[in-house]
């Protein structure tokens, strides 16, 4: 009876994501430089070296609007928060592409480190942070920037202020997802495979091509499945409109996190013995 | 940063680690797939291997323990459950201060960077922050010999720098325990001695060292203490010469088990062993090893030894100017060890010849054993006795006469009245 409820009482109140979060703040020096030495590594050797990972986002939504607002002038219909398409796209394209970085470089953070983790006393929780912290430092400031450059829409209205606790959403779903990810795929490597493809048809149940409106009404709740939809609705109210995003956006968001710790508290406790013999 | 370790400032004692009822069980799955099914549903589907069980012990500062046990016997598990690369199953460690582990040096160098900016990145992952670094940094520059080889990426170095770099890495700071996988020997023996020099150099200023060996040698000169594991069990933990003991008569036992198995007893098990000089040419090593007024081998058998007295003619070479120690160790050819010995044991010295290289002759007059088969073996060392530059283990055979037809195996000295 004890055991049960102190069992219980630990899956409630996440004792060990608490303890994961804590071991994350204790070394914060040091995952602040895995953070570094994961961005320098990944282009080691290049020319243009860091500026890479911020060119190559950076020319994908160049492209976007190249082609849709600039050679086909192409127009969203009624209903839609702006009505070039473009300009429309950049808004949920890029945190797309931030949170499909983040998430695949979390999941496979673990599996790619095993030789650090068992020749080194660290803390798995590290790696998974570092590698989302990359990616975080690379589209942060990224969309910080389109957040600049959509200044004539919204006028830096006040509610671009949402963009905070917005983007800060995004980063702790995509370390939650991408640590749940991780050691998932560290007890069975097919989930690398099925979320690879999961990542690829994410967007099409998203409105980042489409506005919400245009989908069909019986089918919209599917788009809540995924974790993006209201994110992206945020940005295009605060980027496109001005506006504060509709509290059911940061009620969805939270529901998300909040499962998503729940799930990952649950894991991460089952796991913690045999994380790295797994990797 | 640190291994996470509890501090626990109201224990005066000087325990600087404490294990207890220690254990490491490892979830052996059908398949990945049932792996993930136990993560999800949490029903255990596995079948548990217990690489430890209920390892207790405690160490207290400046101790030295030498773990032994035969291979698969949870050596490797311990070192890396007290290290932190492996969490326990159950029980629990007790650390204080800095735990620094030479388990397997150079882990986490990439590849492409230079040997400067891995020496950093490896210091941070073992707590030694940038700041803290830049003072250690030229004391590690000259300790791991690299000069400027320091700025190529580490993917142009040979095994044995990247190792140097490593070792000089982690020992930058004394730690409080040093956790030791049989890693002394790696390198050459110029970069062996410096690291032996260095462990002791932490032995004496109050470091706890622990110490994974399968030399009862090395275990014998360095630890106060002996752990003997067997099976994930500790068999025997207490005085280095009585656990030695006991786990040289478990070897024993084992082999003559061994040895009863095999079908065919009589098959030739002495295969001539030719003496190779284990490391290289221009290393310390033994040039060669005489006995006086040895026979010819007879095909199968040994060669008789003619003479009453064993004399024994051992010449090496030796590294630069330093004094090498030579080893002699001789056992029946099947069956026990009788004795060994060595110079700096005896405090005798090897004399040095007009070319360099160094001389000890041995002597044993009127031989005290009977008639039988024996083997000998020579041995190396360097000046302190620690390092064994070169060993020519079980060598030569050879047949010993003993004129009276008395049963035994030695002659004791003795008296009658």
């Amino acid at each position: 009876m004890d055991r049960c409820y102190g069992g219980f009482f630990s899956y409630v109140f996440m004792l060990t994501l608490w303890n994961e979060l804590r071991s994350v703040w204790s070394a914060r020096a040091l995952v602040w430089v895995l953070t570094q030495r994961e961005v320098a590594a990944r282009h080691a050797g290049t020319a243009v070296g860091l500026l890479w990972p911020y060119v190559q986002p950076l020319l994908t939504v160049a492209a976007y609007y190249l082609v849709f607002d600039v050679v086909f002038s192409m127009r969203l219909g009624e209903g839609a928060p702006t009505h070039a398409v473009g300009t429309f796209l950049v808004v949920g394209a890029l945190p797309w592409m931030a949170f499909c970085d983040a998430v695949s470089r979390g999941m496979n953070s673990l599996i790619e480190a095993g030789g650090l983790l068992q020749k080194n006393p660290l803390p798995p929780v590290l790696i998974v942070m570092r590698s989302v912290l990359s990616s975080t430092v690379i589209y942060g400031p990224l969309l910080l920037l389109v957040a600049l450059a959509y200044t004539p829409l919204h006028r830096f209205n006040v509610a671009v202020l949402a963009l905070v606790p917005l983007l800060l959403l995004q980063f702790a779903l995509c370390l939650l997802l991408g640590y749940l990810l991780a050691i998932l795929a560290a007890a069975l490597r097919d989930t690398v495979q099925i979320v690879g493809f999961l990542l690829s048809v994410g967007i099409y149940l998203s409105p980042i091509l489409f506005p919400l409106t245009l989908f069909p009404e019986n089918w919209r709740w599917v788009l809540w499945l995924n974790p993006v939809t209201a994110l992206v609705i945020g940005y295009q109210q605060v980027l496109l409109l001005g506006a504060w995003p509709p509290i059911s956006i940061w009620l969805v968001g939270l529901a998300w996190l909040v499962g998503l710790a729940l799930a990952l508290n649950v894991v991460v406790a089952r796991s913690r013995d045999q994380l790295v013999d797994w990797l | 940063m640190n291994p996470p370790h509890t501090n626990n400032p109201s224990n005066a004692s000087n325990t600087v680690l404490k294990v207890q009822n220690l254990g490491k069980e490892y979830k052996l799955y059908a398949s990945p797939r049932e792996r993930l099914k136990a993560l999800v549903t949490g029903h255990a589907r596995h079948r548990s291997h217990w690489a430890l069980r209920d390892v207790s012990f405690e160490l207290q500062r400046g101790q030295c323990i030498g773990v032994i046990g035969d291979n698969g016997a949870g050596k490797s598990s311990l070192l890396k459950l007290l290290a932190g690369t492996l969490q326990p199953s159950t029980g629990s460690i007790q650390r204080v201060g800095r735990v620094t582990a030479i388990l397997e040096l150079g882990a986490g160098f990439h590849p492409d960077f230079s040997g400067r900016d891995n020496l950093y990145f490896g210091g941070s992952l073992i707590g030694i922050e940038h700041a803290e670094m830049a003072l250690l940094e030229p004391e590690i520059i000259e300790f791991c010999e690299l000069g400027e080889a320091l700025d190529r990426p580490v993917k142009t170095y040979s095994s044995g720098m990247a190792v140097r770099l490593a070792f000089a890495l982690v020992t930058a700071v004394q730690p409080d325990v040093l956790i030791i996988d049989e890693a002394l020997a790696v390198g050459d023996q110029h970069f062996q001695k410096k690291c032996i020099e260095r462990i002791m150099a932490f032995r004496r200023s109050g470091c706890t060292i622990l110490f994974c060996s399968h030399s009862p040698y090395h275990i014998r000169h360095l630890c106060d203490v002996a752990l003997w594991l067997k099976g994930g069990q500790v068999a025997q933990f207490g005085d280095t010469e009585s656990v030695l003991a006991a786990y040289d008569q478990h070897t024993r036992q084992r082999q003559l088990d061994e040895q009863a198995a095999p079908v065919e007893p009589d098959a030739p098990q002495t295969e001539p062993v030719e003496p190779v000089a284990t490391l290289d040419v221009g290393g310390a090593c033994i040039l060669s090893v005489d006995v006086k007024d040895l026979g010819e081998a007879q095909g199968e058998r040994p060669a008789v030894l003619h003479s009453l007295d064993l004399v024994v003619t051992i010449t090496a070479r030796g590294r630069g100017t330093e004094r090498p120690h030579i080893g002699f160790m001789i056992e029946q050819s099947k069956g026990v060890g009788i004795t060994s010995l060595a110079t700096h044991e005896d405090g005798a010295v090897p004399e040095q010849l007009a070319d360099g290289s160094w001389r000890s002759v041995l002597t044993f007059p009127d031989l005290p054993l009977h008639s039988g088969d024996y083997v000998i073996s020579a041995f190396l060392f360097d000046e302190t006795g620690l390092a064994i530059y070169d060993q020519w283990f079980q060598f030569l055979h050879f047949s010993f006469i003993f004129p009276k037809p008395l049963p035994g195996l030695v002659r004791l000295p003795h008296h009658w009245s």
